[in-house]
């Protein structure tokens, strides 16, 4: 009788065992993929990350030779000839005003991080959620006359959109996760004043829970606009005054 | 004797499963620690979007190439650097908004909301505000706008929607009610964009019953952005200090 009793409770604590040790590996392989060890698999990610990493660093430096030497070939082209420096004048403005040139000049960085997560909620809100406050920011910029902005260095143009993916924003088509870094260049004191007015985005901000640093900043550099931007459907339409 | 012996092996067993599942869990928890399901979704989607810009740098590099071609061949070809530079400003008058453009499109008016029965407890909620239209706005870009402007303000990087009193401020200009969004791109991405359910445009329209007509239409004209820009803060890197 013992002993048998003895073998029921050996029976189902191994039962109990098998049960739980199955579980924990059909988790673990649904959500990582079969037959991979997490660690492994993060390490091959980590090795692929740095590989894409460093093709795109030698890409941006081919670039910039590119246009190291274009810059000279155009510049030298137009020394001696004033209708041609006129023109490569306007062409570097229109260029500017376009995006495709790296800008620096005094001016605004706004740090906007997330709030702490709520201890008694679980998982807190994430300004990947309220993604209108970001166009908030950049139009109160605009209307304090900036310069150039950049949010997580994309370059904000007029074809920038900042749309939400999964755990991420996409922004210009780069992926972006909190914290958002803003910078704008125009008048320092303009633009801070604009941001921190009572009432104003700041502050509404800062009253959502979002934890908002705001300073100045002499020297801020944008990043110019990494895209080309090819029209489809759109056609110039002949200027008749001109 | 005989009633002691499963016990003791019992024993034995158990202590040496114990002792195996933790060695493992010991050998694996210091692996594994600092690997969270989360931070493998996050590299993948770090890895996913850094592709994304090779592909676009590649683009890029290849643009560049060719107009350094161009301009290296400037002496034998029949190309001068003015015309050149001509095509160059073109172009980048055409991104940045400063001729206007024209194509297929849709065309969007909003009004407020003009029943004398409101949605909501308060008078704002029957207004269109400043928010309502850069959401609108950042909708059409995700559609891959070409072009946009509202009562015939071009919106560019610059265009601030900012509520200023009965009125919205664009470009520097004062509009009202209503706004006449103008969109150039696809039309049927734009207007699914802003029309289908659970969009933005939607809800403005069937929740707060704003007034909201989006109407696909074969030809929209957008015109340039009109105020005259100059840069005082902004230097390009690498020239001045």
């Amino acid at each position: 009788m013992k002993k048998s009793r003895d073998i029921a409770a050996l029976v189902l604590v191994s039962i109990f065992l098998g049960l739980i040790l199955s579980i924990q590996f059909k988790t673990i392989s649904k959500s990582v993929g079969e037959g991979i060890l997490p660690t492994q698999r993060a390490q091959q990610l980590a090795i692929e990350l740095k590989k894409a990493q460093s093709e795109k660093e030698a890409q941006t430096n081919r670039i910039e030779e590119l246009e190291n030497k274009i810059e000279q070939y155009e510049k030298g082209g137009v020394e001696d000839n004033l209708y041609a420096e006129n023109l490569y004048n306007d062409a570097m403005k229109y260029r500017m005003l376009a995006g495709y040139v790296d800008l620096n000049g005094e001016g605004i960085v706004l740090e906007i991080n997330d709030p702490p997560a709520d201890v008694q909620y679980g998982e807190g809100y994430s300004i990947i959620d309220e993604l209108d406050l970001i166009l908030q920011v950049v139009s109160v910029l605009n209307a304090a006359e900036a310069e150039a902005i950049s949010i997580n260095d994309q370059r904000y143009t007029a074809f920038t959109e900042i749309v939400r993916a999964g755990n991420h924003i996409e922004i210009n088509g780069v992926s972006k996760s909190s914290p958002i870094i803003i910078k704008a260049i125009g008048n320092p004191d303009t633009l801070e004043s604009a941001l921190a007015i009572k009432w104003g985005i700041v502050w509404q901000l800062r009253n959502y829970g979002y934890i908002v640093n705001l300073t100045q900043d002499r020297n801020i550099t944008i990043p110019k606009y990494s895209k080309i931007k090819t029209f489809i459907y759109a056609n110039p339409v002949e200027e008749i005054v001109n | 004797m005989k009633n002691s012996n499963p016990k003791i092996i019992l024993t034995l067993f158990s202590i040496l499963i114990g002792v195996l599942i933790a060695t493992q869990m010991r050998m694996k928890v210091e692996s594994i620690a600092p690997v969270t399901l989360k931070s493998i979704q996050d590299i993948k989607v770090e890895i996913n979007s850094t592709n994304n810009e090779i592909i676009e740098l590649e683009k890029l590099i290849k643009q560049r190439e060719d107009e350094l071609a161009i301009i290296e061949n400037i002496s034998m070809g029949d190309q001068n650097i003015v015309d050149i530079l001509k095509e160059d400003i073109k172009l980048n008058k055409v991104i940045s908004g400063r001729s206007p453009l024209e194509g297929p499109g849709i065309r969007i008016t909003m009004f407020d909301n003009m029943n004398s029965e409101i949605v909501g407890f308060d008078i704002e909620d029957a207004l269109i505000h400043d928010v309502d239209i850069l959401n609108i706005i950042n909708d059409l870009k995700i559609a891959g706008a070409e072009a946009i402007s509202i009562n015939n303000q071009r919106v560019v990087s610059t265009s601030e929607i900012k509520c200023g009193g009965p009125v919205i401020r664009i470009n520097g200009r004062s509009i009202g009610t209503p706004f006449v969004i103008k969109a150039i791109g696809d039309p049927k991405v734009l207007m699914a964009s802003v029309n289908a359910p659970g969009t933005y445009g939607d809800t403005l329209k069937s929740v707060y019953l704003m007034g909201f007509e989006p109407e696909i239409q074969d030809k929209v004209t957008i015109p340039a952005y009109s105020g005259s820009y100059s840069y005082t803060y902004a230097k390009p890197v690498g020239e001045g200090d």
